[in-house]
């Protein structure tokens, strides 16, 4: 049995690049946003992320709170910032959550919370 | 994210076209590229945890062995980050030898980029003109600071040592001659057919892909992002600096902008030494504490340091944001996506000027 030599187990190292000092407040940053505890944020970003999408986050996060996105539900969920500025979700992932906030708005809390303050 | 595959093709760590240890992993449909993955971890050395409650004497030393090819720099970076926490104003002849210093690195670093990226598409004539020229600004730098690599030439407060008119002669008529081969070498690779095979159209990264990656330095510049740190920097400011930019944004425009930037290099040089007031070159100073993000150009691009110091002067906390993060993840997950042909996989890593030891620090 031949053993691929340089085939290794990539999460000590990815775990070093994300507690660096930038990395951290970028890390600590996209967990405030999602409401998540920061160890769970680390164990999905390991996952989702190559070592040089960790290395550039901090660069890659400024770059995002620059330039905000201009629809307040892409906004919110971070449309842009998820999926190209830090792909942490695919196009079809964030559209599903998009598609799923907009239904929320049309027809489900949103309506029914207008419609309470229509009716009184 | 993982695609459908033919092949995960991995390429490196070990290759000859790397001058360092790092591993892509291409994922392949035929002879296409759909996509590359970074893979790094072989020379990690935890400097910013070395560096950190250590005197800024010390650090200072730490910082320009960052990187071995662009030394100088972060000397400089390093050395303005604490002239600004603690306010401290470098004499003018000093600024001028700062330029001086910091134009002969980029030429060095501009050169060995260049060779490495003709040396990858098999063009090893011109390769080695260029590697032979860098040579030349190696000795000056040798002639300016007393060594190649780590210098230890800019200091709070100055620099180490003062130019003598006979070495700034000698700089000149090397200058000269570099020029005039520099303009022979731009022609063969702006004129050569197979260079341009290789070269024009490959690896292309829009402006917008590099914007959002915060692509930097030449790799930036010759996507039309217009940004050079040396725009800010007042003692550029007196010679009037402009920044060089394309806009094809293929391996062709990359290496079209270091050849551009050596000569406007030559051509700061000269004005850094007519401009250069007689006068001290240490003004002394103190450090003190405080806290500061300072930005320098690289010859690789913009080079951050977030610096927090205590009152004597201890590096409390320390983040090094190098141009090589930006360039190395533009590169894999924008132009190495969607590649026509395997063999390109190498040319258009190697065009982005990639520095592991930088990456990884």
């Amino acid at each position: 049995m031949v053993d691929i030599i340089y085939e290794k187990d990539l999460r000590p190292m990815k775990y070093h690049v994300l507690t660096g000092l930038r990395q951290d407040q970028a890390v600590r940053a996209i967990a405030r946003w999602f409401n998540v505890r920061v160890q769970p944020m680390r164990k999905f970003l390991i996952e989702r992320l190559d070592m040089s999408d960790m290395e550039n986050m901090p660069a890659r996060w400024e770059v995002a709170e620059a330039a905000p996105e201009t629809d307040p539900l892409e906004a919110a969920l971070g449309a842009r910032r998820f999926t190209r500025n830090i792909p942490l979700f695919t196009e079809e992932e964030m559209a599903r959550a998009l598609e799923a906030a907009r239904a929320a708005g049309d027809e489900g809390a949103g309506k029914t919370l207008l419609k309470e303050v229509i009716i009184g | 994210m993982k695609k459908t595959v033919d092949v995960a093709m991995p390429i490196g760590p070990v290759h000859p076209c790397w001058k360092e240890p790092v591993r892509i992993k291409c994922e392949t449909k035929g002879e296409k590229v759909l996509g590359a993955e970074v893979e790094m971890g072989y020379m990690k050395k935890g400097i910013e945890r070395i560096m950190q409650g250590r005197p800024w004497q010390e650090v200072m030393f730490l910082a320009e062995r960052v990187c071995g090819i662009c030394s100088i720099v972060h000397n400089m970076v390093f050395t303005e980050t604490m002239e600004e926490i603690s306010g401290i104003v470098p004499p003018e002849r000093a600024a001028f030898l700062r330029v001086v210093a910091n134009e002969l690195d980029r030429m060095q670093s501009h050169l060995i980029a260049n060779f490495s990226y003709c040396y990858t598409i098999e063009h090893e004539t011109l390769a080695m003109y260029l590697l032979n020229e860098r040579e030349t600004v190696m000795d000056m730098i040798e002639l300016l600071t007393g060594n190649r690599v780590n210098t230890a030439y800019m200091i709070p407060g100055g620099v180490r040592y003062d130019l003598r008119e006979e070495d700034a002669e000698t700089m000149r008529n090397n200058l000269d001659r570099l020029e005039k081969n520099l303009r022979r070498y731009t022609k063969m690779f702006d004129g050569g057919p197979l260079i341009a095979l290789r070269s024009r159209g490959i690896g292309v990264l829009t402006k917008e892909e590099a914007l959002e990656a915060h692509a930097v330095g030449p790799t930036g510049r010759a996507s039309g992002i217009p940004a050079d740190c040396r725009s800010n920097h007042p003692t550029y400011q007196k010679l009037g600096f402009e920044p060089i930019v394309r806009t094809e944004g293929d391996n062709y425009a990359r290496i079209m902008v270091r050849f551009d930037e050596l000569m406007q290099s030559i051509g700061l040089i000269r004005r850094a030494l007519a401009m250069m007031p007689e006068g001290p070159v240490r003004g002394g100073g103190e450090c003190k504490g405080g806290e500061a993000r300072y930005s320098g150009e690289a010859p690789r691009g913009e080079l951050t340091y977030f610096i927090r110091t205590d009152r004597y002067g201890r590096v409390e906390e320390i983040a090094i944001q190098t141009p090589s993060i930006m360039n190395i993840d533009a590169c894999a997950h924008y132009m190495l996506t969607e590649v026509n042909s395997l063999a390109d996989v190498t040319s258009t890593f190697i065009s982005s000027d990639p520095c592991i030891a930088c990456n990884e620090r």
